[in-house]
């Protein structure tokens, strides 16, 4: 069939014009092209909702996905993604499965949304609901077109959700098994009132499920479209096509590793309980041609509190972390699996089981498999190796009342959510992302502080916290938000006690991070200015969550650990500050080798110190960054003496 | 201030050794477990030596999770 093989597998490129047809049911550039326009349409259907939605999770954060997926008898192929959050695409096919044959694949009709959120039969947490609209041609159904978003709140003992704290799936919120919402395109009013009756803020869901209904609508009329354009066969071929794409790309990039045994771990703080139980997730690659097997054994037994992921988020880190590894470039389709096998031990940290395995923070837990994984596999990767991110979205959820008493909800927008990716072959890290396992939006400031009572003070990143190396690691982000009311706040930094940002190919870590309380003046007002980093400033402070100086309350690797839930509510009055700080990315390559230049504009830039130039990359830079920065300059010979000493 | 921390305890897959040789490599290193992959859960009997999978058949849709419902 094929002249060039990897392991046995005819490649595309090289199959003949007659086989390609035989297989995909078209030519190649046909397949090629629906593959295209199908992509456009998941894109449509993501504007379209974007513009529409109401809550601001998904107006803000980009907290949605969408996919299009093939029939029962392709044994249900995601074909095609839509450019945004990796945790849903990740699950979305299996989730996809699980949905429609428990719910029974031959009762669907058309008009039909199949609705799920059970984190055990799809991944994610309960926020998180899939929509599923089936697509009919002849009586038959040939595809799915498929959403799924996060609703702002979905019941539990914490309005929002985000919170470590709850310590079963009845604290978590609702769960929604396999369900229609829309039957025959009319409203199953039972559905909506079961989700209703549940939520805090069903009236901004309501809009937003019209939305999505309508969006689901529209790609299944582009669907059929395309279908009547090219044919059936065309079509489902396509499907398969698309996979298959994403299966030999992923097989020749596992090829990058060598054979051999890999095992890697990361450390999760605590839970939500105490501070008395840390959870390591343990990982070992093993690699033979162009298989992997991916096992998770030696990994912690699930947590007491929501801070679990289940099997779905597994595998999906798994192909995240491989994929962001090997080869970005890898279509992020059901195929990316197809040479993975993951061998999942049921009920550990991520994969949990219910009733006492509660998953909300769950993409904590496995963006710590993805760190885990990366520690195995940078050693052998060498110079392919990539630095760690800063390993935890540190996320903040709050609410208080207004002056007038009505309630106000910050959900993900004012904690350590961005913050900094590791540096690479190709260059430095950036310094204000988001985590490798996601794929959002950072709100606007002014969005922030329209909706909530909050005013954000500081949004910057943090001098030498960037993980030295020849590429230095991106620096962690600090953010200041000065509260005007009273509020509750849960917080949730889980990977403050080893980096997250590990070195790659001889690069260093970067430094941890915290979070701490200021509170407001003795008379109750806030601060005349900025909170800044002086030793007063910090005695004065309340610290959160860290590895801080017991004395100064300041970072340091060698202190006492604080725990982010030793109250699980932290009450604070007006005029109280939240500082949260994220870890620092992982640097590339020897630091002492970093060209003295780029050193000097980072002394210029503020992401290094003067005392941090001569530590860490032993550049000499002579002058005022803070007065002269443009006179700076590097002391050449003071840096070759420096260099040539270490 | 002192503080006396834990580890969760470590679990593991248990892999069942199965009789017979692999057909690619020669192995007699065989074993029988499950996995998740694309299309899901399956179970199968995998060289340990060059991870060639002998036997690869579908598994319970949900892994180990079984639901009450499908007592009814």
């Amino acid at each position: 069939m094929s002249t060039v093989e990897i392991s046995g597998v005819a490649r595309l490129r090289d199959i003949s014009e007659d086989e390609f047809h035989a297989a995909y049911g078209a030519d190649r550039f046909t397949s090629s092209v629906l593959r295209s326009r199908l992509q456009y349409v998941v894109e449509h259907m993501s504007t379209a909702f974007m513009r529409e939605a109401f809550s601001p999770i998904i107006r803000d954060w980009y907290d949605f996905a969408c996919t299009i997926s093939g029939p029962a008898e392709q044994d249900y192929p995601m074909a095609v993604v839509s450019n945004s959050l990796t945790p849903f695409l990740g699950t979305m096919a299996d989730a996809l499965r699980n949905t429609v044959v428990e719910y029974g694949v031959d009762r669907l009709q058309p008009g039909d949304v199949l609705i799920c959120n059970d984190p055990y039969r799809g991944g994610r947490h309960v926020n998180d609901v899939l929509f599923i609209r089936p697509v009919f041609v002849d009586g038959r159904i040939v595809s799915f077109v498929n959403m799924c978003a996060h609703q702002l709140d979905m019941g539990g003992t914490v309005p929002g959700g985000f919170s470590a704290t709850k310590q079963n799936v009845f604290e978590n919120g609702l769960v929604i098994p396999p369900m229609l919402l829309w039957s025959k395109d009319e409203p199953v009013r039972s559905t909506f009132s079961l989700i209703f009756d549940n939520t805090r803020w069903g009236a901004l869901l309501l809009p937003d499920f019209k939305s999505m209904l309508e969006q689901l609508k529209l790609g299944e009329r582009l669907i059929l479209e395309n279908i009547a354009r090219y044919g059936l066969e065309a079509y489902l071929g396509t499907l398969v096509y698309a996979t298959d794409t994403s299966a030999e790309r992923m097989r020749d990039a596992i090829a990058l590793i060598p054979d051999g045994d890999y095992e890697g771990s990361a450390l999760i703080d605590a839970d939500g309980t105490d501070a008395s139980v840390e959870y390591r997730v343990h990982v070992t690659v093993r690699k033979r041609g162009s298989s992997v097997e991916v096992d998770l054994s030696g990994t912690s037994a699930q947590a007491r509190t929501s801070i679990n992921a289940g099997v779905l988020d597994a595998k999906t880190a798994v192909g995240v972390a491989l994929t962001m590894m090997l080869d970005p470039k890898v279509p992020f389709t059901s195929g990316t699996w197809r040479s993975i096998d993951l061998v999942a031990p049921p009920g550990s940290l991520v994969t949990a089981l219910p009733p006492d395995g509660p998953t909300m923070m769950f993409w904590e837990s496995s963006g710590a498999l993805i760190a885990a994984i990366f520690e195995a596999l940078n050693p052998v990767l060498g110079e392919r190796g990539v630095g760690g991110d800063y390993g935890s979205t540190n996320t903040h959820n709050s609410h208080g009342l207004r002056a007038d008493g009505t309630l106000w909800t910050s959900a993900t927008q004012a904690g350590g959510e961005h913050g900094p990716w590791g540096a690479t072959r190709h260059g430095d890290g950036d310094s204000y992302t988001v985590l490798y396992n996601l794929n959002n939006l950072d709100p606007a400031t002014e969005t922030i502080e329209h909706d909530s009572p909050v005013v954000m003070l500081r949004k910057g990143h943090a001098i030498d916290t960037g993980g030295p190396g020849t590429h230095r690691g991106g620096a962690a982000n600090v953010r200041d938000t000065l509260w005007l009311t009273d509020a509750s706040h849960w917080l949730s930094p889980f990977r403050t006690k080893e980096p997250s940002g590990v070195g790659a190919n001889g690069g260093r870590p970067g430094p941890n991070g915290a979070m701490w309380f200021f509170p407001p003046r003795d008379d109750g007002s806030a601060p005349s200015g900025l909170v800044g980093f002086s030793d007063e400033e910090y005695a004065a402070s309340e610290p959160i969550a860290g590895m801080l100086n017991i004395q100064t309350k300041k970072l340091d690797p060698q202190g006492v650990y604080h725990h982010f839930a030793s109250r699980p509510v932290w009450k604070t009055s007006p005029n109280t500050v939240l500082r949260a700080m994220t870890n620092g990315g992982g640097g590339w390559g020897n630091p002492f080798e970093r060209e003295p230049a780029k050193v000097l504009r980072d002394v210029r830039d503020e992401y290094v110190s003067v005392e941090g130039a001569a530590r860490d990359y032993g550049v000499v830079v002579v002058g005022d960054p803070a007065l002269d920065p443009e006179g700076l300059r590097v002391d050449e010979h003071a840096t070759a003496a420096l260099r040539k000493g270490r | 201030m002192s503080q006396d921390i834990a580890t969760s305890p470590p679990l593991a897959q248990d892999r069942v050794p199965v009789q017979g040789l692999c057909p690619r490599c020669g192995s007699a290193a065989l074993a029988a477990y499950p996995v998740f992959s694309e299309g899901g859960w399956f179970d199968v009997v995998k060289c340990q030596g060059c991870l060639h999978s002998v036997s690869r058949e579908r598994g319970p849709l949900l892994g180990a999770l079984r639901l009450l419902a499908d007592q009814i």
